[in-house]
């Protein structure tokens, strides 16, 4: 899982067939954790597409994404159960807290933030993941001491 | 293949196998609407537009994408699939400035600006520059639809003008997907394609890079084919509508390529593809150069004769017997210097020329400037003292080098270096103005055809040549027509192909044309690296003019503006205007003061984004300077008790009436301030205007908020409910226009704001001269308020369009290059993908 991986590696795994797109993206952004210019126009150049088609296809799916993610990550559920018990709040907390809006990455690189459709974890809504570990029953402020331990 | 027979609304139609539903009912002349349709396309089934009935199939599938098959029973037109296809046509107008369509005041509108006027954005049909040729308007008006119940949702992206030659307004575009369907076609990998999902998806390149390094070629293939107007050449996207498709070729390098040169008025648009494939792909350079060059305002239009120093504008006559007197004696002294981008005609005249004098002739490439080894053998020669004179059809000489020859004689289109230094300058037709045939680099001989009128004096090369030789005395030069040179042209060798594939590749575009840079006549070319003079470095102009203090667009095109402006704001009064200068080589434009605050030393301005002077402002930021500022101008609104006062506003009107609102109040008037828009999204100010009036009425041509209709609606309502004692209206002359007559049957005493083209703004020049009331009034000094009753509206109408022309080439000559990209991956995401860079 390391930044030096290597693209052409990943490349060479796959045929240059055109079903190969998402697999192929799924697999550089679970090595690179986002899809550079670079990754993008190397894919596009390995399947023989234009890297704008490319661009089309991944922007068109909420999973990938377009800037390389802080050293935390952290995901808020907008889901039904979390909305309704006010993943809103939490989220307008984050922001003013870290100065970011979903999708973002901050300048120092420590922090970005997303916005998650549904974990699963209704049961413990609202919930936010912070570098893939869950926290249930989150409030405001108990997200706000999360991200300050993290800072 | 065999051929299936069905029926279509009852009519027997026989079609081959494998056609669509949507081809037969054509090949039997029955119209099914259509917008993603096109002929040179796969069926992609997305505008919805064209669904029809099938008998035993289920729901309403989409013609285009249906194949036809034997005993098929079809019906196109019912009234379920009317009312199907209106509904279709309302969800794509929700997501497309439709306010004009839905406008009760369309016609009068249109009888009265029969042009689209220009705009930044495209905000509604009358602000679109495709308004003529629209797809969706001709559907929603033969439709016969007055009502859309679905409110705009203006997608307010920003107007993309990041790359040379193109303009993209993506609130326009309806998704049908053309654009980047022809450009897969045309070039295999696509430049754009969609991006984002849902209500963001839109068309665009991969991380919203400039066209320039997207891949596109600027082939112009997305524009010619966008049936909204979303895509526009920037050169052509106001001229309207051409008038004229004619075959030809493209004369700029060897290649020859055929076109279609699309023209109006006589002027040349754009030379476009003959069809939609890659093997009638065009360069950028052909595509959007060649009708910049013809329009350039460098053009040559006058023979010119050297007195001494200058260079003095001469009839033909008088210029032709200059150069038969400067040739005279210079038999076997005379080299012509002749570029390859010129008919087979000319050149085969410029060669019986040469012979005749017993010179020599020397065939440039295309592409060839003064540095080409030929040229500089020749100077070489020059230092000789053999040569008494030099003929070029071009910028091919050296200056110095033609000082040093008798006598010079350049025949050319363009103002260059050698044109200046010349003894006799005769001006020609170029490219889509002169006919004739001309030999490509692979042999090919292809007809050029003439689709437009040379400006000024300037005539065919040909022409030229042959009265010259006249004037000379030499024979075989009597032609009336180029057609009766062309078949004595024989045996002319083809010339070399340009190196590398410059419709392939914008970087292997030709740099000249006849010698002359051509990044200096299309100064968006230099986009692709072309080369340029260097400009002359101008003085340091940091820390001068007026600084912005703040700057923000409130509406689509209006552009609100603080400005640091001490002496302006100590002396403002209301109805007061500024005349601004963007650069110091700006045109100067007046605007109304918005506000002004003596203390702060400041002054604010709403600048409505129209032609090349307010988008040159349009593009400055906060912390900017404004180059200068002038005023308090004008003479202010005279500010009394007189009861009740209405003060209509719409466009720019809306800010302009704001000081006069809060002035009048102060003076205790009742105010009622009634502002008009397009579209609720087109408003701004509201807050504002509230609290400096009494009561705000607004009014939107589409309904969407307050009283459907304008001013002449709301002036007529409030007059309906109490005695208006003073009416004042800003905005635009239409607007104006149309409430002076409802204002004067219901007599009231009315003010208008006018807005004529103005200069200097103190009198002297008089371009803002207005007539009111039979007296000839300058608006700059004498107004801008005046009794909107006795105000001669045709003639300002008129005065006002009197540069509507050179206000529509002004914009392609504007482009800003420190706006253009030049490093891939160096500029901003623009902020469509959300990622804050």
């Amino acid at each position: 899982m390391s930044e030096q991986f290597p693209l052409e590696t990943i490349l060479a795994n796959f045929g240059r067939e055109r079903d190969n797109l998402i697999p192929l993206l799924q697999e550089v952004q679970e090595r690179f954790h986002y899809l550079s210019p670079e990754a993008v126009q190397a894919v596009a150049d390995h399947l023989e597409l234009s890297e704008n088609d490319v661009y089309g296809v991944a922007t068109f799916y909420a999973q990938f994404r377009f800037v390389p993610p802080g050293l935390h990550h952290i995901k808020v559920c907008e889901g039904t159960a979390c909305h309704v018990r006010g993943s809103d709040r939490i989220l307008d907390a984050i922001s003013r807290s870290t100065g970011l809006k979903p999708g973002q990455t901050s300048d120092d690189g420590a922090f970005s933030l997303e916005r998650v459709a549904c974990f699963g974890s209704c049961a413990l809504a609202p919930v936010v993941v912070v570098d893939d570990k869950v926290y249930g029953r989150m409030t405001a402020a108990k997200t706000n001491k999360l991200i300050e331990d993290k800072k | 293949m065999g051929s299936i027979s069905l029926t279509i609304d009852g009519q027997q139609v026989e079609v081959e196998e494998g056609a669509t539903v949507l081809q037969a009912a054509r090949k039997a002349d029955i119209v099914i609407p259509t917008i993603c349709d096109h002929k040179d396309l796969n069926p992609y089934g997305a505008c919805r537009m064209c669904i029809v009935e099938i008998a035993g199939v289920r729901g309403f599938p989409t013609s285009c994408t249906t194949p036809a098959a034997p005993g098929m029973q079809v019906v196109t037109q019912s009234a379920r699939l009317t009312e199907l296809r209106n509904r279709t046509l309302e969800l794509m107008f929700s997501g497309h400035p439709n306010s004009c369509l839905v406008c009760i005041h369309r016609e009068a509108c249109e009888q009265y600006r029969p042009k689209v006027t220009k705009a930044a954005r495209s905000t509604r049909c009358g602000f679109c520059a495709n308004r003529d040729e629209c797809d969706l308007r001709t559907m929603a008006l033969s439709a016969g639809k007055n009502e859309l119940s679905l409110p705009t949702l203006y997608a307010s992206y920003n107007l993309e003008r990041d790359d040379p030659f193109m303009d993209r307004d993506y609130n326009l575009c309806v998704l049908c997907g053309k654009c980047w369907r022809i450009c897969e076609k045309i070039h295999g990998k696509p430049a754009i394609s969609i991006i984002n999902r849902g209500k963001w998806a839109r068309i665009g390149t991969a991380f919203d890079k400039s066209h320039v390094f997207s891949g596109c070629t600027f082939c112009g293939g997305c524009i010619d084919i966008c049936p909204t107007g979303t895509l526009t050449d920037r050169f052509a996207r106001w001229q309207g509508k051409p008038e004229a498709d004619t075959p030809s070729a493209c004369i700029l390098c060897s290649e020859g390529c055929s076109v279609v040169a699309q023209s109006k008025g006589g002027q040349l648009l754009a030379y476009t593809m003959t069809g939609f494939n890659k093997e009638a792909g065009l360069c950028a350079l052909g595509r959007f150069g060649a009708a910049q060059i013809a329009a350039s305002n460098q053009r040559l239009i006058r023979p010119l004769v050297r007195e001494g120093e200058d260079l003095i504008p001469f009839d033909w006559q008088g210029a032709i017997a200059a150069a038969a007197e400067g040739l005279k004696d210079c038999a076997g002294g005379v080299v012509l210097v002749i570029s390859a981008a010129t008919s087979r005609e000319d050149r085969f005249l410029y060669v019986q020329l040469a012979e005749q004098l017993q010179g020599r002739m020397l065939l440039l490439p295309a592409e060839a400037g003064e540095d080409d080894p030929q040229v500089q053998a020749l100077a070489a020669a020059v230092q000789g003292g053999t040569i008494r004179a030099v003929i070029a059809n071009g910028n091919l000489l050296p200056v110095e080098m033609m000082a040093k020859v008798p006598f010079s004689l350049i025949i050319d289109c363009l103002h260059s270096p050698a044109s200046s230094g010349a003894s006799v300058v005769l001006p020609a037709a170029v490219l889509s103005e002169s006919g004739g045939t001309f030999r490509t680099a692979t042999g090919a001989i292809k007809q050029l055809a003439v689709s437009s009128q040379a400006p000024g004096d300037a005539l065919p090369e040909w022409r030229i040549v042959c009265d010259l030789a006249q004037a000379l005395g030499l024979t075989g030069f009597d032609f009336e027509r180029v057609e009766a040179v062309t078949p004595l042209v024989a045996d002319d060798p083809a010339p070399a192909p340009v190196s590398g594939d410059p419709r392939q590749n914008v970087r292997d575009l030709i740099p000249r044309f006849r010698g002359h840079l051509l990044a200096d006549v299309v100064s968006a070319l230099a986009a692709f690296g072309l080369p340029t003079t260097p400009a002359e470095t101008s003085e340091e102009t940091t820390g001068v003019g007026f600084p912005i203090l703040e700057k923000r667009e409130i509406a689509p095109n209006m552009h609100f503006f603080k400005v640091k402006a001490e002496k302006v704001a100590q002396f403002s009064l209301p109805g007061q205007f500024v005349i601004l200068m963007a650069k110091e080589t700006s045109e100067r434009s007046p605007f109304t003061l918005v506000d002004w605050d003596a203390a702060e030393g400041t002054i604010s301005l709403v600048i409505e984004e129209v032609g090349r002077s307010s988008r040159e402002l349009a593009s400055l930021k906060a912390g900017d300077r404004i180059a200068h500022v002038s005023g308090p101008l004008g003479l202010p609104l005279t500010i009394e008790n007189k009861g009740t006062v209405l003060l209509g506003g719409g466009c720019y009107g809306i800010g302009a009436i704001f000081p006069l609102a809060r002035a009048l109040r102060q003076a205790g008037n009742r105010v009622i301030c009634a502002i008009e828009a397009s579209s609720a999204y087109l408003l701004y100010m509201q807050k504002e205007l509230a609290t400096a009036c009494d009561q705000l009425i607004i009014a939107t041509k589409d309904g969407s908020e307050g009283v459907r209709g304008g001013i002449q609606e709301v002036l007529a309502q409030v007059a309906a409910q109490e005695p208006v004692d003073q009416f004042i209206a800003v905005g635009c002359t239409f607007m104006m226009r149309m409430v002076t007559e409802i204002s004067r049957t219901l007599n009231i005493p009315t003010l208008v704001a006018l807005n004529p083209i103005m200069v200097d703004g103190t009198g002297m020049c008089g371009a803002c001269r207005v007539s009111v009331g039979d007296k000839t009034r300058f608006a700059c000094i004498d107004g801008p308020i005046f009794d909107g009753h006795g105000v001669d509206w045709d003639e300002l109408a008129s005065r006002r369009s009197a540069y509507a022309r050179e206000e529509v080439q002004a914009l392609s000559q504007s482009v800003d290059l420190n706006a253009l990209m030049h490093q891939p991956h160096a500029q901003s995401h623009g902020g469509g993908c959300g990622c804050g860079r």
